[in-house]
């Protein structure tokens, strides 16, 4: 299977008042083609990061990186940023968790989805407001000749999200990196988008990176599961088999924790002790060992490395479920 | 989602609020209205969590600061241990409102970013001049203590200072500062991350069971409200859709958004997914809601009827009420 | 202890010594500013006895810089404290109660804002500070009080809707909620909760306006309104013009005086700001 996106000993560092702040720590990650790779962790585990990095979105002079990252055959670490740039659209293109922020308030909606079009593909002002209806409909904007004389505001949170994946497709990227899009929605408008999400994917041929805090999303959206803590990925597989057969503590801890609406009510939650961890002070050890109900002398001194099952999954896990202690 | 009736209504001593056709609006330039909550019923007894569930914009929230007076009601009775809050002068208000607190979303931005822990608890003490500075200090350790914070290493820092998860904590200290009978939380647990998230709906539920409290739990998400909740209410633009205990809601959801709900909460399993059809479109505006039966405009089984007449809540199962014309069975 | 990078301790430092010529410019050795020294008119930048030079009518320009500021940074403290204060009372009071008393308040806001600040400073000095009798000089201290009056009307809108727009957002946070459903009074949650929130904003705000208020000063003294007999660095500017061909130091060392101190309050505004900024981006 070739990998479309290829992410190799990927470092980011900020540095910041209190400190130099790791962010990621040496990911790598893979993501075939064709195929859909959801990014699970809590706020300060590095997913954000690391696909505004894998995109060559991460700018300031305080941002210290490291690593290479190949997309589509060509390294996008080495190349300038006016190549990188061309990268976009017509590669890979993404879409944000607040569809308000994203979209510019002061412009109508036909001119912000038919920009890629011009820029991008040089379609003259006519075709491409064309296409942009075309778009909008795609993805299930009612009444889109309307709606292309509208203002972000004059659109619902559900409805922006559609027009901001509208305008991410518009140039047929390759690969779409989705970072937490439906967390500002409310829950049915959620299964909406998702909804699209998955068949846009399929009529498109676009692989996908899916961003998200949500077990859940990820579960019934994707085909491998990259589950990142403290900046690194712990874990890393199928996503059926990642449910099926966890093997890192923490995956299963986050599982168990997260209220679910088939536990019995009024029973108490499962609970992961401690909090999320100081991104200026990683310890020596494993990042998770200090929450970690299994963890033992060897887990709080030395840094476990990713191991791999013969069948591709991954952990980073000194002594991980199911293997004899 | 008509939602009004009162059928649902317990009418028992027990009652420690009760609220009665409380209305909310809102105007929003000349001739806008938003009709935030619009003429509703319900109860809380003694001891119980009852939770409202419901997508933004379906008034919940208002419900809730309607219930403290923050702002009062246009209309309706809000009678809290026997007294009508919403007719209470001013002075009685504000002393009536301390044993009623309110756990906010946003742990971060319901604490004052200049105060200290210490300040932030002594505060509402100082207020009612709880005992002298000696007792208050102590008071503050043991709120301190009941929540799982050290007063050692955090009663001189400052909220900015603190994870989204222990500033939930300082909250719930400083809330039960005033030896509240009713704990309002809204949304308490919706910007945490979802590790912490356990531990907090934990902690309330210990802090419930310590103190007696009774307490109203605001929420979208259909999970945390099945784990800390004995009855539920859903709400659809400012009206009840429907009145359940949790098992039976999850269960059994008679009205038809209660299951769109239910059938749109993605499972953290992949081996089960996608088993509905998917509600479609958005609320409408509450400036200008429907007619009839709220919901109508997305639902599969509207017919005539449910634009003409508004639904009342009527029990179709034992504790089970739901404000439907044509109820799923 | 925290550090300073250079630009802002140089501010601080020029500030410093300004407010100290301000303060006890008069315990220092230096000439009367307003002797005529005859015999050394128009006297150059360093010349013996006068290191500033001398202007057209003979009077020591380090002498009359030192006596300038205590008048021009008396008149922007004072118009910038008092107009700061009345604005900051009527913005976060307004923004407070919302309601209609925030309706007429914007709304005067706004009509002081849409009157060009240098004519209605012009009008009200003109109006306020002169005699009926022309041939009557009004007297110097008046006309220092009816300037800091025409600038402090010019700064209470200005000042007043910054206090508002800052009130509106912290009064929007949910602390302030909280409180209230303590059972805390209005004005309590205003003194306590709301000003201390509130001040930062304003005082990075007020670094700004004493540098505007030095400024406008010194306009109105070239447009004749300001204090006569060249008591500020303004009155200074006004009669160092009419040199500028044939004596430009005695414009241009009023000019450098005003320039620097202008500079430093901008950037010290810049720095309280951004101080803020950061850590406002962490609460």
């Amino acid at each position: 299977m070739s990998s479309l996106l290829s992410v190799k000993g990927m470092n980011i560092n900020f540095d910041t008042s209190r400190g130099l702040l790791e962010a990621v720590r040496n990911v790598d990650l893979e993501i075939p083609a064709g195929m859909s790779v959801g990014v699970v962790g809590e706020s300060g585990s590095g997913k954000t990061v690391m696909c505004r990095a894998a995109m060559g979105l991460l700018q300031g002079s305080n941002v210290k990186r490291s690593g290479k990252v190949v997309f589509d055959g060509r390294e996008l670490t080495a190349m300038s940023k006016s190549e990188v740039r061309e990268q976009f659209g017509s590669g890979m293109a993404m879409i944000f968790q607040d569809p308000m922020t994203a979209l510019n308030p002061v412009r109508r909606i036909g001119s912000q989805v038919s920009e890629g079009l011009r820029v991008r593909l040089g379609m003259s002002k006519k075709d491409a407001l064309a296409r942009s209806k075309e778009l909008l409909e795609l993805v299930r904007i009612p009444n889109a000749a309307a709606v292309l004389k509208l203002f972000p505001f004059q659109l619902s949170g559900g409805m922006r999200q559609r027009v901001m994946i509208a305008i991410a497709i518009s140039c047929s990227p390759k690969l779409l990196f989705a970072d937490e899009p439906t967390t500002a929605l409310d829950v049915t408008v959620q299964a909406q988008i998702l909804q699209l999400l998955r068949e846009l994917r399929e009529d498109l041929k676009m692989s996908m990176v899916l961003v998200t805090h949500d077990l859940g999303v990820v579960a019934g959206n994707t085909d491998y599961v990259a589950v990142m803590y403290a900046g690194e990925v712990v874990e890393f597989a199928e996503t059926k088999k990642l449910f099926a057969d966890m093997r890192m503590p923490y995956t299963e801890a986050l599982l168990e924790s997260i209220p679910t609406i088939d536990q019995k009510s009024g029973a108490r939650l499962a609970v992961i002790a401690g909090r999320l961890p100081d991104p200026t002070d990683r310890g020596a050890g494993c990042s998770f060992a200090p929450r970690c109900k299994y963890a033992q002398d060897k887990c709080r001194n030395e840094h476990p490395e990713l191991k791999q099952d013969p069948d591709g999954h991954l952990y980073r896990c000194w002594f991980p479920i199911g293997e004899a202690k | 989602m008509a939602g009004s009736g009162t059928a649902h209504m317990r009418n028992t001593v027990d009652a420690v609020l009760t609220v009665r056709d409380l209305t909310v609006e809102f105007r929003t330039g000349r001739d806008k209205v938003v009709r935030a909550v619009s003429g509703l019923s319900f109860d809380v007894i003694k001891g119980e969590t009852l939770a409202i569930v419901g997508e933004s914009g379906c008034g919940k929230t208002t419900l809730a600061r309607a219930v403290l007076q923050l702002p009062p009601p246009n209309s309706g009775e809000v009678v809290f241990d026997g007294t009508d809050l919403t007719t209470l002068p001013k002075e009685n208000l504000r002393s009536a409102r301390t044993s009623m607190q309110m756990i906010f979303q946003d742990p971060i931005s319901s604490l004052d970013p200049r105060m200290t822990v210490q300040q932030l608890i002594d505060e509402p003490l100082e207020i009612w001049g709880r005992g002298d500075r000696a007792e208050r200090a102590e008071r503050i350790n043991n709120l301190l203590n009941n929540v799982g914070l050290d007063p050692e290493l955090v009663l001189n820092r400052r909220s900015y200072e603190f994870s989204g998860g222990q500033c939930q904590r300082i909250s719930i200290a400083r809330a039960l500062a005033l030896d509240p009978r009713m704990l309002i939380c809204d949304e308490p647990v919706s910007a945490l991350d979802v590790s912490i998230q356990a531990q907090i709906l934990n902690l309330l539920q210990d802090m419930k069971d310590r103190f007696g409290l009774t307490m109203i739990f605001i929420s979208h998400d259909l999970a945390v409200v099945k784990a800390v909740s004995n009855r539920v209410i859903v709400m659809y633009l400012g009206k009840i859709c429907e009145v359940a205990p949790p098992e039976t809601l999850y269960a059994k959801p008679a009205h038809h958004y209660t299951k769109a709900l239910l059938d749109s909460v993605p499972v953290a399993d992949p081996t089960r997914q996608r088993k509905a059809t998917l509600l479609q479109g958005e609320p409408p505006s509450p400036m200008n809601p429907p007619t009839g039966c709220r919901f109508r405009t997305r639902c599969n089984a509207a017919s005539a009827m449910c634009a003409e007449q508004e639904p009342q809540l009527r029990e179709v199962a034992p504790g089970q009420f739901v404000a439907c014309h044509h109820p799923i069975s | 202890m925290r550090s300073y990078s250079k630009p802002t301790l140089l501010a601080i430092g020029w500030l410093g010594l300004m407010l100290f010529f301000a303060l006890f410019g008069w315990i220092l050795p230096f000439k009367e500013w307003n002797y005529v020294f005859e015999d050394d008119l128009e006297m150059g930048l360093f010349s013996s006895g006068h290191i500033l030079g001398t202007d057209s009518n003979g009077y020591d320009l380090l002498a009359s810089i030192v006596a300038g500021t205590r008048m021009s940074i008396f008149i922007a403290v004072a118009a910038v404290g008092l107009g700061g204060l009345i604005g900051s009372v009527l913005g976060i009071f307004s923004a407070y109660v919302r309601g209609k008393v925030d309706t007429v308040m914007v709304t005067l806001f706004n009509v002081g804002l849409s009157v060009p600040n240098l004519v209605l400073a012009l009008a009200l000095v003109s109006v306020l500070a002169t005699n009926v009798d022309i041939n009557q000089a009004v007297p110097t201290w008046r006309r220092v009080m009816v300037l800091i009056i025409s600038l402090t009307i010019i700064l209470i809108p200005i000042l007043g809707r910054i206090a508002r727009g800052a009130t509106m957002s912290w009064a929007g946070r949910e602390f302030v909620t909280a409180a209230r459903s303590m059972g805390m009074k209005d004005i309590k949650i205003i003194t306590k909760h709301i000003v201390p929130n509130v001040l930062p904003a304003l005082i990075a705000v007020a670094f700004l306006a004493v540098g505007v208020v030095i400024i406008a000063e010194a306009s109105l003294s070239i447009l004749g309104v300001g204090i006569p007999d060249g008591a500020s660095w303004g009155g200074m500017i006004a009669r160092g013009r009419n040199d500028l061909e044939y004596a430009p130091h005695t414009l241009y060392v009023p000019l450098f005086f005003l320039a620097l101190t202008v500079i430093s309050t901008n950037h010290l505004g810049d720095v309280v700001r951004s101080k803020l900024d950061s850590r406002e981006a962490k609460v």
